[in-house]
């Protein structure tokens, strides 16, 4: 293996993610894990663990890699969080990859040689996945939409539908890719973030998470922090 | 220089991202904070989410500015310390999780600290600014701020007897309220401090809870009284923010009334608590203590009663990474350490009755 490793993490569901690859974004190992809403708990250790296992050390890695969602807001803040200071601690570039982009990306792969919905992999793909309780948020395009209640998704028959996270609330055939897709999403995430990792990744500040939804009546953050400093 | 001590502290718990250099537990090398005030006073008040997302954009511009401002490097660094709670669970998630991998990354241990302890080791601070004295056992605290009203009895470092709390709205909370009611911009604190100053008259009286001996506090009272008098004298027409349909005396005097109470019943069982606990200092400490007029009274009480007045300066008392990295110091000399499993705890308790 030439040049560094890099690290992919996605807390966006109520399944986590840490998954180890080579350069190229090919996938060595992963870790995977029902978090609930406790992310926080298992990520570090289930990292140390993976490294530990694959020895590889801390230092050697060259890149992080992080799902950027959209996701719950618990998870999401945890995955965040814990990339932007592990690409900071280690001085190596970060990069933020959609969930979405990247489970798309797994679910027409698999598509592709699927029997009961044929389709190519430039065929167009919609995910469909949790927001609460009850409601669902559609993403097509890049473009997120929430579906309140039990608000369908009106969509072209040629597109293919990705359900994740969302047991008994989507078309069977649309979960049973849904499966696929999260199988597929620790190489999808690498693949598409070493990519720019090898670029040089983005401004670590700058990165924040997607959310599945912001409460009701909360459109856009207005204004600025201030800051304060003392010196003595 | 020798450097012994060094603890690089996170704070996240609430509105305000500050990350600082602390060493020996007493004096600041770097302490900045990257405080959200101007984002949500257009909602008039906290957005959990927003907080979170703010917390999650600023804290690496924080720390990179609290590092260069120090001039250390990690093997200067004993250990990593961050706020578990109480406050919001979205914004410490975002503090711990930055922090325990930073602790993971440099292989240094971890350190949990209380929030609330945070404000009562502010008092340990040193700064060449002030030249009151080291706070001094036993003594008595008094923690007031948006979220928090409390009074605390400290024999020794580290221990805690809680002696009274609100039972309802904290004291700042109060002041946010009344705030609005008066047309005055959030947070009210500053605000009520500042239109209250202009009061010419001083003839406005509101209710103070007593609650009989308790060294409790209870403001829901005051804020209904508050609320009902601004709604007569506006006619019932209440007021937004900047448009208050009362004249800027009449806003004053009220804004007076209101914080003459609070601070009357606050400095009042704060004294008497002292007195009972034969303390030999009294601290005080929160957001709501960067108020002059509360630490002007209070300093005047406890120098009557022959204790003296230990308050970190305004800076100090509103949340920030400093007065955690304070407290760290005190917990990891008593060997108390986290695990990288170190979740958020929204409502950790400080002290027990
Ligand atoms: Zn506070």
């Amino acid at each position: 293996m030439t040049g560094r490793p890099i690290l992919a993490i996605d807390t966006s569901g109520t399944r986590a993610l840490v998954a180890l690859g080579r350069p190229d974004g090919t996938l060595i190992d992963e870790r995977r894990w029902q978090a609930g809403y406790r992310h926080g708990e298992e990520l570090l250790t289930r990292t140390d663990e993976l490294l530990t296992s694959n020895k590889v050390a801390l230092a050697e890695l060259g890149g992080i890699v992080v799902g950027t969602g959209p996701g719950a807001f618990t998870g999401m803040r945890v995955g965040i969080a814990t990339a932007k200071a592990l690409a900071h601690g280690l001085d190596i570039p970060i990069a933020g990859v959609a969930t979405s982009e990247a489970l798309l990306a797994a679910a027409r792969e698999v598509a592709g040689t699927w029997k009961s919905a044929p389709a190519s992999p430039s065929r167009v793909a919609a995910l469909l996945l949790p927001a609460g309780p009850s409601d669902r948020v559609l993403v097509l395009g890049g473009v997120a939409t929430l579906l309140r209640g039990g608000e369908e998704p009106q969509l072209d028959a040629a597109i293919l539908l990705v359900a994740v996270d969302l047991p008994d609330r989507a078309p069977a055939e649309a979960l049973a890719l849904g499966v696929q897709a999260e199988h597929g999403l620790s190489a999808a995430l690498l693949r598409l973030g070493a990519a720019r990792i090898a670029a040089g990744g983005e401004d670590v500040a700058r990165l924040v998470p997607e959310y599945v939804t912001l409460p009701r009546g909360i459109t856009a953050v207005k204004g600025e922090v201030r800051w304060s400093h003392d010196r003595h | 220089m020798t450097r012994g001590g060094l603890i690089l502290a996170v704070e996240s718990s609430c509105d305000e991202t500050g990350i600082a250099i602390v060493e020996d537990g007493s004096r600041i090398c770097s302490n900045v904070v990257a405080s959200q005030v101007a984002m949500h006073a257009a909602a008039g008040g906290i957005v959990p989410e927003v907080a979170a997302r703010a917390h999650l954009r600023w804290i690496v511009p924080v720390l990179d500015e609290a590092w260069a401002a120090a001039g250390v490097t990690w093997d200067d660094i004993s250990a990593v310390a961050v706020t578990e709670g109480p406050g919001l669970a979205g914004s410490l998630l975002v503090g711990i999780n930055f922090a325990k991998t930073l602790a993971y990354v440099h292989a240094k241990p971890l350190v949990p600290v209380n929030h609330l302890e945070g404000h009562l080791y502010a008092a340990w601070l040193a700064d060449e600014t002030r030249d009151e004295p080291e706070p001094i056992f036993p003594l008595v605290a008094l923690i007031v701020s948006g979220g928090h009203t409390f009074l605390v009895e400290m024999r020794d470092h580290l221990q805690y007897k809680l002696l009274g709390e609100t039972v309802d709205d904290a004291a700042g909370e109060a002041f946010d309220k009344v705030g609005r009611l008066l047309g005055l911009p959030y947070p009210g604190g500053p605000e009520i401090m500042k239109a209250a100053a202009g009061a010419v008259r001083h003839d406005v009286t509101f209710p103070r809870a007593w609650l009989g001996d308790s060294f409790d506090f209870s403001f829901s009272g005051l804020k209904t009284a508050a609320r009902r008098t601004i709604a007569t004298e506006t006619g019932g027409e209440g007021t937004a923010a900047g448009e208050s349909p009362l004249s800027v005396d009449r806003v004053a005097e009220l804004a007076d009334g209101f914080q003459e109470s609070v601070v009357d019943v606050l400095v009042t069982k704060t004294i008497r608590a002292a007195r009972a606990a034969g303390a030999r200092s009294v601290v005080l400490g929160g957001g709501v203590a960067a108020n002059s007029v509360l630490r002007d009274r209070l300093a005047a009480a406890a120098e009557a009663a022959g204790m003296p007045l230990v308050v970190p300066r305004p800076g100090l008392c509103t949340d920030n990474g400093a007065m955690i990295g304070a407290a760290a110091t005190r917990r990891f000399e008593a060997g108390v350490r986290a695990g990288l499993d170190l979740d958020a705890k929204p409502s950790l308790p400080l002290a027990r009755r």
